[in-house]
């Protein structure tokens, strides 16, 4: 067995940089209550610039003034490690996450395959590189002194167990992966090597620092298994279908998509969760493929109702050449809330759910044609509503009557002096943004006798603006 | 609508800065129908009123209302406030209180007389006791008496719920009117007519109300900025709950009048009429319980200081300070402050009876019969200048003693307070927490929406803005555009917050204690601190009423003096009382002078000690001047170098008059106290000794009212027309401002020079049991105990290291069996084991006295230590008799087995472990992380050569170098401190194995080196080197950092700002 770990020493930091462009300025992450956040990784030109991790950013922002700065995720990170662990299992059946920042992988399998150790080394460390994540690899008969050795010799490579404990005794007892109890009280007793600690009787040991230690000692011989999780491939679903003809009848292409599309809804229904988005893609002879990602304002999972909107956008799209093969991928599967159905439904036969028209009318007509309107706390009257927000929890504050059409910006009231009917309703606010007005609302009475809301500065009756009707 | 066409003749009336333009030509016209104010918040309904009681008075003033009333939600906090401000305005205050009940009825409560306010008050304790600090809960039931005395204002919610109104109905009867509240919000003629109808069915009057927020409707912004932070939400957020408009202000009359019917108006006049209550009609007494039966109040203080003096004199006293007992005995007859002396008296009684160290200070406390008393020290004839300033008749100003105690034990003087008088009578002060730069960017960026980020840089670029300087620069430099509107948005209105009150904390240890119920007088409310009950007034509110209070303070010198005496005593050496230290001694002087001074009270700071050698002092009141000069006062007034070039004899002494010169003399015609400021107003600018009270409250306060330059006027003409030239006057009158921020009193430093007399004296004569009772009464003072235990060294006391077999939890003396008379050795005390417990301590102590430790199992098992007391000593070097180095004893106590085998034992024997001992820089790292200090080789010591080869020169040899000589130093930072008076310059002290080197580092230097500057532990410094006057500093010119060298050694820095 042979078995290679790739350490990635500043995950956390290059799995938020390979975001963004390359960057030579002082950077960041950063993490704590917002009173005392403190700096969790820095990269290089920070670093250069004296700040180091631990630090408190207030000080941090004192020593270097143009720092930038990003939150630090720890799901992130563990996403990131998964992503790595997921580009490992093209190399090996055998892939384990040693979090925080290390997976391991039995190489010894695909040096066949990928090898020599050194040419496969390489291909490892030109793509991780590719990735953007900064690595160290090292090779040992077992994967927890792989990590070990990866942690302190970047490139190290001990094929065999006999000099596994040679390669060990140098390797300081802060980084050998003990458990912390020991890790921090054994440099107070004198000792610092891996060597120095193998040398002591283990019984001694054991009576101070407990079974742990001496697991974690026999791991790193080979003589317990290692403690690392296997790694599995991620549940999402990629369905694919192929021709061996390039199909150019969109009816043609109907059928295979409810195939693939009931299968996905099949998918998520084990899963018990929805699909919220997913693409489809047709992929042509000598082109790029045309895919189409669709998503929705809720998860669903009724094939029916998936089909329905694929088909409404297929019908709408121009297919520029001969398809191949279709593929439906789904990535991302959010949980699923049903509908509930109340037992005595007597929805008529042909009727469809509000939920599934709304979908049906945004398929059709596009995603920016269907809004939702929601009355807007803002005491300003044009901004009283709003599009495509929940409406916000609690009865909004009693107000006097307002118009049933607002326009949708105040215009002057031209004319003779309109007679008042109610009013004013006097509205000083919203400066906060810039925006602030000063107005005395009236519902006035015009010359043909309708009904408007208009408004004139506090105070004054002159200088009259229309800004709604009332039915 | 004919507001606008009366013709307005305001008279100009002062103090109206910011008020709105367009109101300033018509606010106080006649013609328009008397109105008087009954619902209006001020700045202490905190989150809610966006204006202080003196805006609002002045404003009403200004719109001649006949009576404003200031009813702040289930609050009195600002109330005093409101009564001083009524008082200078001349428009009359009615006291109330805004409250809503648990089930969401509203009404406004007023003090018609005495009887309604005690009962306001008490029903305010009720509900702000009831709940958690900062809220309140009152219900129906609370309201079930309907509370005589008091009027009530129904405020009915927007649809009106008649049954709220049948009930209260029901509690007051014709005490009780519908408010009518109008403000645009709705049409107004439709509400009017909604509510005086259901006024009319109720059969109760309807009175008109503006639910006053704020005095202008300008202040808009801000009273909606308070609603968001009161609710922890951004504006955007609370955007829902805001005022739609700014009408919660005080109206002009004029507008009223368009709005109301005049029945409504005329029925406040009828209502604030009926309130005659003000707060000058409160009663107030002192317990009485403190006399026995068959005296007097006044033949009991006779009596008892008559007892005091043949203490204090047992051959008798002399006849001036007979006399002087007698005219003050008199004095306070006249006054009636007897009960107030008896009551410190037996405060200060119980904590001697208990040996708890104490000590008076303030003007009353430098009297002859607080010497008598016991309550002070300060033998009046040593200090005899002093006694002039005792409580004056002319002023009328209470007496005003602090009593500092033990800090260790000044929790068991509290106690013995609530105990003796009980919870209802006694309580502690208020203390009004106001906002401060830093607090009020955070509150205004974070409701503007700024990101948390960016608001952690903003409140740090404007840490110590006072609203007034100009910015621009430094927010450039943290990055902001200072002409962004969202910027300046925030600038307004973090000016508007600054200063304005946040929310009630309690004070440090005034106690106010009373005859009859506290509550019946002033509301009391929990504090944070469980257990601790708060009355609503701060310290100026009691003395803008003229109430007593005792400030019961902590005090770490007197734990230390205590412990020193104790020492002494134990050890046979002296038996001595802070009234028996010798006075005037001529070596206790002679080391102040060297600036020998770590440990010493009250003048051990780097500042001070650059003072002591230019000072020189040689008697005791030049310790009082030295205590008071070095203060931001007398620094902002400079007044330093005037007096310290008159006392060298570099300038002459000279006196604008006889006047002034009496008031002067004793320090040599430079003003440096309170007092003399206050004098000085009386006598060279014609104040009365009552107007000068009044200066010294505005001295005191002048943030709160923001009024001290109307004194510049007169001071300045004052003092013209008696003859002053017009430069003395201005003079004069910076170092009163001066003053009015940091300002100390002569009667304060009297009293701190004493301990600070007593502490060096100790230093001087009894060093090795002063610096251990220094270490046993850490944290206090200035230096930390690995810079106490150096200086210790330094005078020859040897220090023995921390000893399972020896140490206790304190540290203790161990007598030189050669030379008993010799000083006694410090032997460190497992205190300063950083995390182990006192338990554990005592639990070593006790096994040990049974029988000597015979291994560390031994001690584990017989002391009873836990794994972590284990790990602890073995870390701090304790177990190296029983178990060999660090490292052989941390092995050693890992090993012993917690469980116990029945039989045979306790831990098998095992084989030898071979491990390294450690190197002497590890066991310094090991020193300093568990306890702070080291008794080995210094680490800059251990250092040297390198420091050698970076040609950096050890502090003695600077010592003698000559001055204006470019030398390189290092050593470590153990002080990085940039004073607010000191314009940008940072003073960073360094420490090697010989002592400290003082460096100075100019403005431009440390931004330039601001990196190396805040984060090297390690410093070397290039630089001057400057030596006057015996006052030794490096001037920086350029800075290193030599902290790699260090490695991990844990030495704290302690920054402070």
């Amino acid at each position: 067995m042979a078995w290679a770990c790739v350490l990635l020493p500043s995950l956390a930091l290059d799995g938020a940089l390979r975001n963004r462009p390359p960057l030579d300025t002082p950077f960041a992450l950063v993490s704590g209550p917002v009173q005392q956040r403190r700096l969790v990784a820095v990269n290089a030109a920070a670093r250069a610039a004296g700040l180091h991790p631990g630090q408190r950013l207030a000080t941090a922002q004192a020593i270097c003034r143009d720092l930038a700065t990003a939150g630090h995720d720890p799901h992130q990170l563990a996403a990131n490690l998964a992503l790595i662990a997921a580009w490992a299992y093209r190399f090996s059946a055998e892939v384990a996450l040693a979090p925080p920042r290390a997976i391991v992988l039995e190489a010894g399998k695909s040096l066949g395959l990928f090898g020599p150790w050194p040419r496969f080394a390489g291909r490892l460390r030109q793509e991780l590189a590719g990735l953007g994540f900064r690595h160290q690899i090292a090779l040992a008969p077992n994967p927890c002194a792989a990590k070990v050795l990866a942690g302190v010799h970047d490139g190290a490579c001990v094929p065999g167990a006999s000099a596994l404990e040679r390669a060990l005794a140098d390797i300081p007892i802060t980084r050998a992966g003990l458990p912390p109890a020991a890790a921090d009280a054994l440099p107070g007793m004198g000792v610092r090597t891996l060597g120095q600690l193998l040398a002591l009787p283990r019984a001694a040991l054991q009576r101070r620092f407990g079974a742990a230690l001496i697991t974690t000692l026999e791991q790193l011989l080979g003589q317990q298994p290692a403690p690392f999780t296997p790694y599995r491939p991620p549940d999402h679903f990629v369905g694919r279908i192929e021709w061996p003809f390039g199909v150019t009848n969109h009816t043609t292409l109907l059928f295979p998509l409810r195939r693939l599309l009931g299968d996905l809804a099949a998918c998520v229904a084990a899963r018990d969760s929805g699909v919220q988005q997913f693409s489809v893609r047709f992929e042509h002879e000598h082109a790029a493929p045309t895919d189409l990602t669709i998503g929705l304002l809720a998860p669903q999972r009724e094939a029916a109702a998936l089909f329905d909107i694929a088909k409404l956008r297929l019908e709408r799209t121009a297919l520029p050449h001969p398809v191949i093969a279709l593929g439906v991928r789904a990535a991302t599967l959010p949980p699923f809330v049903p509908t509930g159905h109340d037992l005595f439904d007597t929805r008529p036969a042909n009727a469809i759910p509000w939920e599934q028209l709304r979908e049906r009318l945004r398929a059709r007509l596009g995603e920016h044609a269907v809004h939702r309107l929601a009355a807007d706390p803002d005491p300003r009257p044009e901004r009283a509503s709003a599009y495509d927000t929940p409406a916000s929890p609690g009865d909004p504050p009693p107000l006097p009557p307002r118009p049933t059409w607002l326009l949708e910006r105040p215009i002057p009231l031209r004319g003779p002096t309109p007679h008042i009917l109610a009013g004013p309703e006097r509205l000083e606010t919203g400066w906060w943004d810039g925006g602030d007005i000063r107005r005395d609302y009236y519902i006035v009475e015009i010359g043909n006798g309708q009904r408007a809301w208009a408004f004139c500065p506090p105070g004054e009756r002159t200088g009259w603006m229309l800004h709604g009707w009332f039915a | 609508m004919t507001a606008r066409t009366i013709p307005a003749t305001p008279p100009a009336l002062c103090g109206t800065k910011g008020a709105d333009a367009r109101h300033r030509g018509d606010a106080g016209t006649v013609g328009a129908p008397a109105y008087a104010e009954l619902h209006c918040l001020s700045d202490f309904s905190f989150g809610r009123g966006a204006s202080s009681a003196r805006e609002l008075f002045v404003r009403a003033r200004r719109c001649g209302y006949t009576a404003l009333a200031i009813t702040d939600e289930c609050s009195l906090a600002g109330i005093v406030r409101a009564h001083e401000a009524a008082r200078d305005t001349g428009v009359p205050l009615v006291i109330g209180s805004e409250i809503r009940l648990d089930d969401g009825l509203r009404l406004v409560l007023l003090a018609e007389n005495a009887v309604g306010y005690t009962h306001l008050c008490e029903l305010i304790t009720r509900g702000r006791r009831a709940a958690g600090k900062g809220a309140y809960r009152l219900t129906r039931a609370d309201l079930a008496t309907g509370l005589p005395g008091t009027l009530a204002l129904w405020l009915p919610a927007a649809v009106p719920e008649r049954a709220q109104g049948e009930w209260l109905h029901g509690r007051f009867g014709e005490r009780l009117w519908l408010a009518v509240e109008l403000h645009h919000d709705t049409d107004a003629a439709a509400k009017l007519a909604r509510l005086t109808a259901l006024a009319h069915a109720l059969g109760i009057p309807a009175v008109a109300a503006g639910d006053v927020h704020m005095h202008l409707r300008s202040r808009r912004a801000l009273q909606d900025l308070l609603t968001a932070v009161r609710n922890h939400q951004t504006l955007i957020e609370a955007r829902g709950l805001l005022f739609r408009n700014g009408e919660r202000h005080l109206r002009r009359r004029e507008a009223l009048a368009a709005l109301y019917p005049a029945a409504l108006i005329e029925e406040t006049l009828r209502i604030a009429r009926r309130c005659t209550f003000a707060l000058d009609q409160l009663h107030y007494h002192y317990p009485a319980e403190l006399v026995p039966g068959g005296h007097t109040p006044t033949t009991w203080l006779r009596e008892l200081t008559k007892e005091g003096l043949a203490r204090r004199w047992p051959g008798g006293a002399s006849p001036a300070v007979r006399a002087q007992v007698e005219h003050e005995l008199a004095l306070i007859a006249e006054l009636g402050y007897e009960p107030y002396f008896l009551t410190v008296n037996d405060i200060v009684h119980f904590a001697r009876a208990r040996g708890i160290l104490c000590q008076g200070r303030g003007s009353a406390a430098n009297s002859a019969v607080c010497f008598a008393l016991g309550i002070t020290a300060v033998d009046p004839a040593r200090a005899n200048t002093l006694v002039e300033r005792f409580i004056s008749k002319e002023r009328n100003e209470p007496p005003d003693i602090d009593v500092d105690f033990e800090h260790e034990r000044r929790e068991e003087v509290l106690q013995y307070i609530y105990r003796k008088y009980g919870r209802e009578r006694a309580a502690i002060t208020a203390e009004v927490i106001c906002y401060r730069a830093r607090s009020a960017v955070r509150d205004v960026a974070t409701a503007l929406g700024l990101p948390p980020d960016a608001t952690d840089k903003l409140s740090f670029a404007l840490g110590h803005w006072n609203g007034e300087t100009p910015l621009d620069d430094r927010l450039h430099e943290a990055g902001f555009d200072p002409a962004s509107p969202s910027i300046r948005r925030i600038l307004h209105l973090t000016r508007a917050l600054l200063g304005r009150p946040r929310h009630l904390s309690q004070h440090v240890g005034g106690f106010v204690i009373s005859d009859a119920p506290l509550a019946t007088l002033v509301p009391v409310e929990n504090a944070a601190m469980p257990e601790r009950t708060i009355i609503q007034w701060d310290k100026d509110d009691l003395d803008a009423l003229g109430l007593l209070k005792v400030d019961c303070l902590a005090l770490g010198m007197l734990t230390c003096l205590r412990k020193t005496l104790d020492l002494l005593r134990q050890h046979q050496r002296q038996d001595l009382t802070l009234a028996t230290i010798p006075a005037e001694d001529p070596a206790t002087y002679a080391m102040l002078q060297r600036a020998d001074t770590v440990g010493v009270f009250q003048i051990e700071s780097r500042a001070q000690m650059a003072m002591l050698p230019r000072l020189k002092p040689d008697h005791f009141y030049d310790l009082v001047i030295e205590v008071a000069i070095v203060r931001p006062g007398p620094i902002q007034g400079d007044m330093i170098h005037p007096y310290l070039r008159r006392r060298n004899g570099k300038e002459a002494v000279t006196y604008p008059s006889a006047d002034v010169k009496a008031v002067l003399e004793r320090t040599l015609g430079v003003p440096l106290f309170q007092e003399q400021v206050m004098k000085l107003a009386i006598v060279a600018a014609g104040y009365t000794p009552g107007q000068a009270d009044q200066l010294r409250r505005s001295m005191a306060a002048w943030k709160r009212h923001g009024d001290i330059e109307r004194h510049r006027e007169r001071i300045t003409q004052g003092m013209l027309a008696r003859g002053y030239t017009a430069e003395f006057a201005t003079q004069l009158f910076d170092q009163l401002k001066g003053f009015g921020s940091y300002g100390f009193p002569e009667s304060h430093a009297a009293s701190f020079a004493l301990l600070a007399y007593a502490s060096a004296w100790m230093k001087c004569h009894e060093p090795a049991a002063f610096m251990c009772a220094l270490l046993n009464s850490l944290p206090m003072g200035f230096y930390s105990e690995s810079q106490l235990v150096q200086d210790a060294r330094r005078h020859g006391i040897q220090v023995h290291p921390v000893d399972v077999r020896c140490s206790d939890w304190d540290c203790t003396l161990e007598r030189n069996p050669d030379d008993p008379a010799a000083q006694s050795a410090i032997r460190l005390g497992l205190r300063l084991v950083r995390g182990l417990r006192a338990d554990a301590a005592a639990r070593i102590s006790a096994a040990r006295a049974q029988h000597a430790f015979t291994d560390s199992a031994d001690l584990v098992e017989r002391a009873g230590l836990d794994a972590s007391a284990r790990r602890l000593l073995a870390a701090a070097g304790a177990l190296r008799a029983l178990a060999g180095h660090r490292h052989a004893a941390r092995w050693a106590v890992a090993g012993v087995e917690p469980e116990r085998p029945l039989f045979g034992l306790a831990s098998p024997p095992e084989p030898g472990a071979a491990l390294p001992p450690p190197t002497t820089w590890e066991d310094t790292r090991a020193d300093y992380a568990t306890m702070g200090l080291t008794l080995g080789p210094h680490p800059v010591g251990q250092l040297r050569a390198q420091l050698r080869a970076r040609r950096c020169r050890r502090s003695r040899e600077l010592k003698a170098c000559p001055s204006g000589s470019r030398v390189r130093a290092a050593g470590l930072v153990t002080l990085r401190q940039r004073p607010h008076a000191a314009h940008g310059v940072t003073f960073v002290t360094l420490e090697d194995e010989d002592g400290m080197v003082n460096v100075i580092i100019w403005r431009d230097l440390a931004e330039r080196q601001r990196r190396t500057l805040l984060a090297a532990t390690l410093l070397g410094v290039d630089g001057r080197w400057e030596s006057v006057d015996g006052v030794q500093n490096l001037i920086a010119e350029r800075l290193f950092d030599y902290s790699p060298l260090l490695g991990a050694l844990d030495s704290r820095s302690r920054d402070f700002r």
